[in-house]
């Protein structure tokens, strides 16, 4: 057996003497302590070693659960515990494509309008029924119920039979069939590829009999997922525990005993117990704290970043002056040095020239996107009608352009970046801090904001979660459609619906790098980077990989952790 | 009578606080219902999610539902009826019920009463614990420097309080935290615990915390209104009697003192019931300061009025018991 310490942290001074010089000196104390990056706690065996059952892992979150019902609103926070207490029929691999969970096959008829899963037999549930059809489609209503405080029931519309459930006109959605007991269909009212990748997030995953058939805010969670929810375990705000779930249909797993959140920690706090040993993997480090530790060669093998699901962009309001100039959104997409908005965080930002990112399946490295290149930009200034000179700064659009903003760190620095670039061609924008409500509200409204930073996350990894909802023609809706560039293009309308049915993947994948060519081109949006999360992880915590979609996903986590050193032991003994 | 004026008082002006949180949650921009659902929830379901949260009535209507629901009484039912759900039972009578409801969280989805109960226990707790730590140390230093005036301690103290008081709250809070949990290890970083022992321990850190700051200002506030007392002629009486230092010094001019460390002491109280935002966050202590910011941020209006109920019922009945007390503390108050 090795030690815990791997190496012992020789060139630090004692902690005393350390907590008399910061208590000496303040917040610098630190600096004149040293770098005091803890050493890593050693797994006890090899890598070589197999899996071993016991322990809890225990994680950190800056922000609150605020719901863990599937039917309700899943935010990043609740993700992860939600996948792990609810199985779906399927669900997403390593690389975010589909694979069987509950269901252990599944056959699409009808060319793509209906579906047909056979469901696994002699699954338990948290509560230790066994998983029906029945009990599938009582979720599912469960879910879409107009009782339901769910804010993606609508994108299960192409369901038969959904409007009318949803406008209280019928008892159930006709196109949820219980075929048998273990076989379930979902017809739908015109093909859509994207059916399977939706299906596999969380909203509708099936809840035990007790979940009832309509949504409650007292329901305690239950569902047939690796760990389950004890009575108590969720402290709202504070913690959340879950237990392994015995009987899980997948023989052997979860290795661990259970995993614990930490909510409301600040990455300060997370650090310091991180490297206390008090938690096991860290998602929320500093920037200052992220370059500490991947700089340290202890530390680097165990650090690692998790996928790009989103995009970050600036929006500009087709409607409004000067941004309903084409000429003038391709000057602005030309015009952005995405580079330099990405060293302003290197670790968490990755360029983006188009919309999809990269780790979302559909994403093709053939488009050509947008990209910086300032005498292109300029000559577009010059098509649009005002030429910049940029040696004597005469010319461009004559006006000032307001850009609203709210107070987030890194946009206050993207915003001063975009002001430089567009100066340079001879777009002047000037930058008005707003509330984060206020900055949504002005978004929201069609000649609120002639340019603002647009930012979207996927609901489910294919490219139809990112082109439907932000640059289609009904996805314009001043009651909060995310259309915030008011953009409209009939031709990118049929492009982006024929791909959402088409089942044909290569044929799939030609229309939307059509799509995103349209929409590189026209430029509703000049797409800047996608941002991602650094992980790091003790060394005694094997089998974690970055999920695509979960993040944290620990069903086949466990734990390689020795008994702990004296100085943790009575460390946590006194903390206790 | 005059506790009744002062009470009626005390009325008008929580429900003026409560009227202008109500008003202003109306008057800011933003739609509470998207902060509910997400800020990526499509229009349909936003529209949904509106109407269930009741956000689709006119402000007044909401505002008339506010009030009634309030205080009101109830039959008495062993499992509680739909509508009354998100109530807390103040009082059972004669197969009735007095209820407290200030409706359930947007964000949340809990009854707001519910949620106050849990935390405000806790700000309690942290107020005291805080307030105590400022009350000793600050009356402690301002009397030791007004008595030393002039002094070496004095011009020590004197600079430690003009420090304390610049020093942002955050920056106690991270030494506290680098010095006692991380390097010393005696306490806990942050976090409230389980049991009674890990409540007290995680206490400790967010009380010296306010308390340090506090002691500064107190510690300014009784030397300089100590130093004018010292100086006073019923204390060089007192001396000229013959009384033992300690004496002329406790009891003839702190007593005195005091009653404008009371006036402080009210003011202060009701502003820490209200939460101390950046103590209550970098310790994640859950109480009500951590529960109103997120909740401001998050437009979520039940439990804005709900923390600002309580808080502005803190300040009132904080100032009338210091009002009342006056007399005590002071004699000349009495007429």
């Amino acid at each position: 057996m090795r030690s815990i310490r791997e190496t012992p942290d020789r060139t630090s001074p004692p902690r005393v003497v350390c907590a008399a010089v910061i208590l000496a000196l303040g917040p610098i104390g630190p600096v004149a302590c040293g770098p005091r990056v803890a050493p890593p706690i050693a797994a006890e065996h090899g890598d070589d070693t197999p899996p071993r059952h016991g322990g809890t892992v225990r994680l950190a979150e800056i922000g609150d659960a605020r719901n863990l019902d599937p039917a309700g609103p899943v935010d990043g926070v609740s993700l992860p515990p939600v996948h792990l207490m609810f199985a779906g029929l399927v669900d997403f691999d390593d690389h975010a494509a589909i694979a069987p969970d509950l269901a252990e096959s599944w056959a699409v008829t009808e060319e793509g309008r209906a579906y047909r899963f056979v469901l696994k037999p002699g699954v338990s549930m948290h509560d230790g029924q066994e998983l029906t059809a029945e009990d599938v489609k009582r979720s599912v209503e469960r879910a879409l119920h107009p009782s339901a405080p769910n804010p993606t029931a609508s994108m299960f519309e192409g369901l038969v039979g959904f409007d009318a459930f949803v406008e209280d006109r019928a008892d159930h959605i006709e196109g949820v069939e219980v075929e048998g007991r273990y076989v379930i269909g979902f017809r739908l009212k015109e093909p859509d590829a994207a059916f399977l990748p939706l299906l596999a997030m969380t909203t509708l995953r099936p809840v035990c009999r007790n979940g009832g058939w309509r949504y409650s805010d007292d329901w305690l969670p239950c569902g047939a997922g690796p760990f389950k929810l004890p009575p108590g375990g969720w402290q709202r705000g504070t913690s959340l525990h879950l237990v392994r779930h015995e009987a899980y249909f997948r023989p052997g797993l979860p290795y661990l005993d259970g995993v614990e959140w930490t909510f409301n920690m600040q990455a300060l706090a997370q650090r310091f117990r991180f490297e206390a040993g008090d938690l096991d993997l860290v998602r929320s480090l500093s920037q200052a704290d992220q370059r500490r530790f991947s700089a340290d060669p202890r530390w680097s093998p165990y650090g690692g970043t998790d996928a790009d699901t989103n995009v970050y962009g600036e929006s500009m309001n087709t409607r409004t002056p000067p941004f309903d100039n084409i000429e003038i959104r391709r000057a602005v997409a030309s015009a952005i040095n995405r580079e330099h908005y990405r060293l302003l965080k290197p670790a968490y930002l990755t360029v983006l020239t188009q919309l999809v990112p990269a780790d979302i399946p559909g994403y093709d490295p053939s488009v050509r996107g947008q990209h910086y290149d300032y005498d292109a930009a300029l000559e577009h200034m010059r098509k649009a009608g005002y030429p910049y000179d940029p040696r004597t700064g005469h010319g461009g659009w004559p006006h000032s352009i307001d850009y609203p903003l709210y107070d987030q760190g890194l946009l206050v620095f993207t915003a001063q970046l975009l002001q430089q670039d567009l100066a340079k061609i001879g777009l002047h924008i000037e930058l008005r801090l707003v509330s984060w409500q206020a900055f949504l509200a002005l978004q929201a409204r069609p000649y609120g904001a002639p340019i603002s930073q647009g930012s979207w996350d996927m609901d489910y990894p294919d490219p139809s979660s990112f082109f439907d909802p932000l640059f289609t023609t009904r996805a314009i809706d001043p009651e909060g459609g995310h259309n915030i560039a008011f953009y409209s293009n009939p031709h990118l309308d049929d492009v982006v619906a024929e791909a959402r049915r088409e089942s044909h993947e290569d044929r799939r994948r030609a229309l939307y790098a059509r799509a995103a060519a349209i929409v590189c081109d026209e430029a509703p949006w000049a797409f800047a980077y996608s941002h991602h999360w650094y992980r790091l992880r003790q060394p005694y915590v094997r089998g974690d990989t970055p999920h695509p979609i979960w993040h944290v996903d620990v069903t086949t986590t466990w734990l390689d952790r020795a008994g702990r050193s004296l100085e943790q032991v009575l460390g946590e003994g006194l903390r206790r | 009578m005059k506790v009744a004026r002062r009470l009626g008082t005390a009325l008008f002006v929580v429900c003026a606080v409560v009227s202008l949180a109500f008003a202003v949650e109306e008057l800011l921009p933003g739609d509470p219902a998207r902060m509910a659902a997400g800020v990526q929830a499509r229009p349909a379901d936003l529209a949904h999610v509106r109407e269930q949260l009741g956000l689709d009535r006119p402000p007044l209507e909401r505002y008339a539902i506010f009030w009634e629901r309030l205080v009101h009484l109830a039959p008495q039912h062993s499992v509680p009826a739909p509508e009354h759900e998100s109530c807390a039972v103040v009082l059972a009578f004669a197969h009735r019920e007095l209820h407290v409801n200030l409706g359930k969280s947007f964000q949340r989805r809990q009854p707001v009463v519910d949620l106050l109960v849990a935390r405000v226990p806790r700000t309690a707790a942290l107020a005291v614990a805080g307030l105590s730590v400022q009350l000793l140390l600050g009356i402690t230093f301002g009397t030791l420097a007004a008595v030393r005036r002039g002094s070496r301690i004095d011009r020590l103290l004197t600079g430690a309080s003009v420090l304390g008081v610049s020093t942002p709250t955050f920056i106690v809070a991270f030494v506290f935290q680098l010095v006692f949990a991380r390097e010393l290890r005696w306490l806990p970083l942050d976090g409230y615990g389980v049991t009674w022992t890990d409540h007290a321990r995680s206490l400790v850190l967010p009380a010296l915390t306010l308390g340090i700051y506090g002691a500064a200002f107190y510690t300014r506030l009784v030397r300089d209104d100590m130093i004018a007392l010292l100086e006073s002629d019923w204390v060089r009486t007192a001396r000229a009697k013959g009384l033992p230092a300690w004496r002329v010094v406790v009891v003839h001019a702190l007593r005195n003192a005091l009653a404008l460390v009371a006036t402080a002491v009210a003011l202060d109280f009701g502003a820490l019931m209200g939460g101390a935002v950046v103590t209550e966050t970098v310790f994640r202590w859950p109480g009500l300061g951590e529960l109103s910011l997120h909740a401001t941020l998050d437009r979520d209006g039940p439990v804005v009025c709900g923390c600002l109920l309580v808080t502005s019922i803190a300040v009132v009945l904080a100032n009338v018991v210091v009002d009342l007390s006056y007399p005590r503390i002071d004699p000349r108050a009495r007429g």
